[in-house]
């Protein structure tokens, strides 16, 4: 936190007030809104917080996180009773521990491989991962094939999503939370610091004594773990999930999620993917017909203009112009009357623990 | 941090503000409205959900649907069209007094999650009391599952022709009034071993449940008589490069049956040209795709010679057929009229006919669906409301209904795009293949179902009819 301890207490009351709001909402919204708007955002939220958990501590843009969180997913359905699949029949506990573990174990292996490069090579060998685990459950029928996993059985905690969202949402609610609140912790141990510190500065660390490809494995590992939990989740919401829910275009709604809210905090991975989650479900409504070229058909289009006039307004995404908006004010609240010399301004790209 | 609540609770209040602006409808998100909106069919507007593909490897099916859809309800419920395109909607809709509004065209993409997302939006969130839809196999068996969570609400399958989704699933409140993928094979199998003497045979297709379904329904009559098949070749759905399943194609076999659709037909046979030279089309068969217009206009003149089957007869001259294509080219023009033939606009407008009939039956009330879905069960499509041939449905909710057998003839009538023959007609083609396919029998897949000679072949084999529409 390099802030002092009003700003600290700043942050523990807006969690307050959010965690106030999250838990009124089911009372106050359709069941509609509740699981499609607010359940899927909450676990798309942890699914794009590893992401930027690597991104913001580690420097790494991993697009390998929708890979893992595949793992983790059709992992879970192949155990548990299903329709499709190997339909092992576990119970639904010990297949999420199972599929848990099993993703952590590949994210691990995949990080193993990918630590050692950084930058562009980086990001095409995470996005190999993710296609990797893309096709490798298109093409074997054995776990499901193109058709996926159905109807999976769930444990009896989320009861029947469908009929009622709120148990499922309330769960989700709590593995996100504890997902922030962990991650944010995480990054202020000795581990995180360290992992900040290879951001910044490889070849100091290195010359310190750290080993810096280890560590970077093991922040992959604790992501990893952080996108099993969405890909459970994912599956839980969705009682499904096919190599449709794992494809190229999933790992780039990820990826734009964090864009969205902000790649550098992790408060950036909710803001993104309520925004996105409502961007998707209403632009086919709010999408105005433009002759042939825009219509309710091509609300994509919305989406992607709206991707690119945040990006260009501000590289910190969502989180980021609050950052400006709350820098300036404060400037113009410190400056004397008259005073011309500006504060230094903070870059909003900044990492702040 | 302060940020993540205020732009979660702006987020949250903007929502809510939106949709008061928008009055009431069941687009509300807040409980209040819901409840309000909710116990639907109490009011006197019946609403509709349409959920087709318009992205993916059916994408470019999307209109032709919508206008055989809206075509049902221009025909029986006094609707007209609201704009060129069949997406625009329909104004003026009625029965029983009842207003008919389409709450939504629902965008899916062939995967089931899509088609899942868009079956949400569109059930909960515009509230729609029917949905007419999807378009693409795994969505239907999505669907079907979705629909047996729902009993409250009513499903009319599109053109979904995947078996397990009626067969399997067996939802009470879903209903396919259209032939599904094996169904649509019927006639081949008898045809390739007793006519062009097919010995052995290999089949190649796309890797998931309806090209299953639709060469399924080839294997399973096919080696009922006798026939033997040598390998089944499985690509990706939406693959883009077929040369190393072309390359797979065996050369011993006396014919092959071909079961890739959508976009990826197109690249096949460009791709196999290129490989392998022209299509050997006399050791060919297609299913469903190989005569819907929208590939005949691509690819045709490579397909001259094949043989295919389907519920539809692009070259039908039957007087009820022709007055079908004409409503069709008058509400939408010559275009999309074109693609009448096609299982995809045909599937809709009997799903939209079926619709029609059901709500007519129970007055347009729709506050006890179960009375709906019990006028479904039992309703028989006929005349000009399945010009191609009448439709029942069995127990499993699922269409009996004739098959055509066409070939692929060279352009007579100058368009310069190849035509269809018609020459044989098999009649009350069922699902179970006369008791080879049950609930019990192994789903249709990669492997399934095996090739076995039977002395029980499909009750339909040599009892085909002869047509002809003079071509």
């Amino acid at each position: 936190m390099t802030g002092t301890g009003a700003a600290g207490r700043t942050g523990w009351v807006g969690l307050a007030v959010v965690l106030v709001a999250a838990v009124v909402a089911p009372f106050v919204f359709t069941d509609f809104f509740v699981a499609v708007i607010l359940t899927k955002s909450l676990w798309l939220g942890i699914a794009a917080a590893s992401l930027i958990f690597l991104s913001a501590y580690g420097g790494m843009v991993s697009l390998a996180q929708v890979g893992i969180y595949g793992v983790a997913g059709m992992a879970f359905a192949n155990l548990v009773a299903a329709d499709g699949g190997s339909a092992a029949a576990w119970s639904p506990w010990a297949a999420t521990i199972v599929a848990i573990v099993l993703a952590v174990a590949v994210g691990l292996a995949f990080g193993a491989i990918a630590a050692r490069s950084v930058g562009i090579y980086f990001l095409m060998i995470t996005l190999a991962f993710s296609v990797l685990v893309y096709y490798f459950f298109s093409q074997v029928t054995s776990l499901g094939g193109f058709g996926g996993v159905n109807d999976v059985d769930l444990p009896g905690l989320v009861g029947r999503p469908g009929g009622d969202p709120t148990r499922l949402y309330f769960v989700t609610l709590v593995v996100a939370v504890a997902v922030f609140l962990a991650l944010r912790y995480a990054s202020r141990t000795p581990f995180g610091l360290a992992l900040q510190g290879l951001r910044d500065e490889p070849d100091r660390m290195r010359a310190l004594g750290f080993d810096v490809t280890r560590h970077r494995i093991l922040a992959f590992g604790l992501a990893a773990f952080v996108a099993a939990l969405a890909g459970v989740l994912s599956v839980w919401y969705n009682r499904r999930i096919t190599p449709g829910s794992i494809n190229l275009a999933q790992t780039i709604d990820v990826l734009i999620i964090a864009v969205i809210g902000g790649l550098y905090r992790l408060e950036g991975a909710w803001v993104g993917a309520i925004t996105y989650a409502l961007l998707d479900n209403y632009s086919r409504e709010w999408t105005p017909t433009v002759g042939n070229v825009l219509g309710a058909e091509r609300f994509n289009t919305i989406l992607g203009i709206v991707f690119l006039v945040i990006v260009l307004a501000s590289p910190g995404g969502l989180v980021g112009l609050w950052d400006q908006a709350r820098d300036r004010i404060a400037r113009r609240r410190r400056r004397p009357p008259g005073a011309s010399v500006p504060a230094p301004a903070e870059s909003p790209i900044t990492t702040r623990t | 941090m302060a940020l993540f609540g205020a732009v979660v609770a702006l987020g949250l209040a903007g929502c809510g503000g939106s949709d008061d602006d928008k009055g009431g409808g069941g687009g509300g998100s807040t409980k209040t409205q819901s409840d309000s909106g909710g116990g639907s069919g109490g009011g006197g507007t019946i609403k509709v959900g349409f959920l087709s593909d318009c992205e993916g490897a059916f994408g470019s099916f999307f209109e032709p649907t919508a206008s055989g859809f809206n075509q049902a309800l221009i025909d029986k419920a006094g609707a007209k069209p609201a704009g060129k395109k069949p997406t625009d909607g329909v104004t003026g809709a009625t029965v029983g007094g009842k207003k008919i509004e389409i709450v939504g065209y629902g965008c899916a993409d062939d995967t089931a999650d899509k088609a899942i997302e868009e079956t949400r939006r569109l059930m909960e969130q515009e509230d729609a009391d029917v949905l007419v839809g999807p378009l693409s196999g795994d969505e239907g068996i999505a669907v079907a599952n979705y629909a047996k969570e729902h009993p409250d609400k009513t499903f009319i399958n599109g053109i979904a022709g995947a078996q397990d989704s009626t067969l399997k699933v067996r939802a009470p409140n879903f209903f396919r009034y259209h032939p599904d993928g094996a169904q649509w094979s019927a006639g081949l199998g008898d045809y390739a071993y007793n006519d062009l003497g097919w010995k052995k045979a290999a089949i190649i297709g796309d890797d998931y449940s309806f090209p299953y379904t639709s060469l399924a329904g080839f294997v399973a009559e096919y080696c009922a008589i006798g026939g033997n098949i040598t390998k089944r070749i499985w690509a990706p759905l939406g693959e883009k490069d077929y040369s190393s399943f072309i390359s797979q194609i065996p050369d011993d076999v006396d014919g092959i049956y071909v079961g890739i659709g959508g976009s990826g037909l197109i690249n096949f046979v460009k791709q196999y040209r290129q490989q392998k030279g022209e299509l050997d089309t006399k050791r060919m068969m297609g299913n469903v795709f190989w005569d819907d217009p929208l590939v005949l206009k691509e690819v045709g003149s490579s397909l001259v010679g094949g043989t295919t089957a389907a519920m539809t007869a692009g070259d039908s001259t039957d007087p009820e057929v022709k007055a079908y294509l004409g409503r069709l080219e008058e509400s939408y023009g010559k275009e999309l009229a074109g693609l009448g033939p096609s299982v995809f606009t045909y599937g809709y407008y009997t799903a939209g006919q079926a619709l029609v009939k059901g709500l007519e039956e129970v007055g347009g009330d729709v506050s006890d669906q179960k009375k709906l879905q019990d006028a479904l069960a039992n309703l028989t499509l006929a005349g000009d409301e399945a010009p191609y041939g009448d439709v029942k449905l069995d127990e499993n909710h699922q269409a009996i209904s004739n098959i055509f057998v066409k070939k692929i003839v060279k352009d007579a009538n100058g368009d310069g795009v190849p035509d269809v023959q018609t020459f044989r007609r098999i009649p009350d083609v069922d699902q179970t293949f006369g008791g080879f396919f049950s609930p019990d029998s192994p789903a249709v897949d990669r492997n399934n179902p095996k090739c076995e000679k039977s002395d029980q072949p499909p009750p339909w084999v040599g009892k085909a009819e002869k047509v002809s529409y003079g071509g």
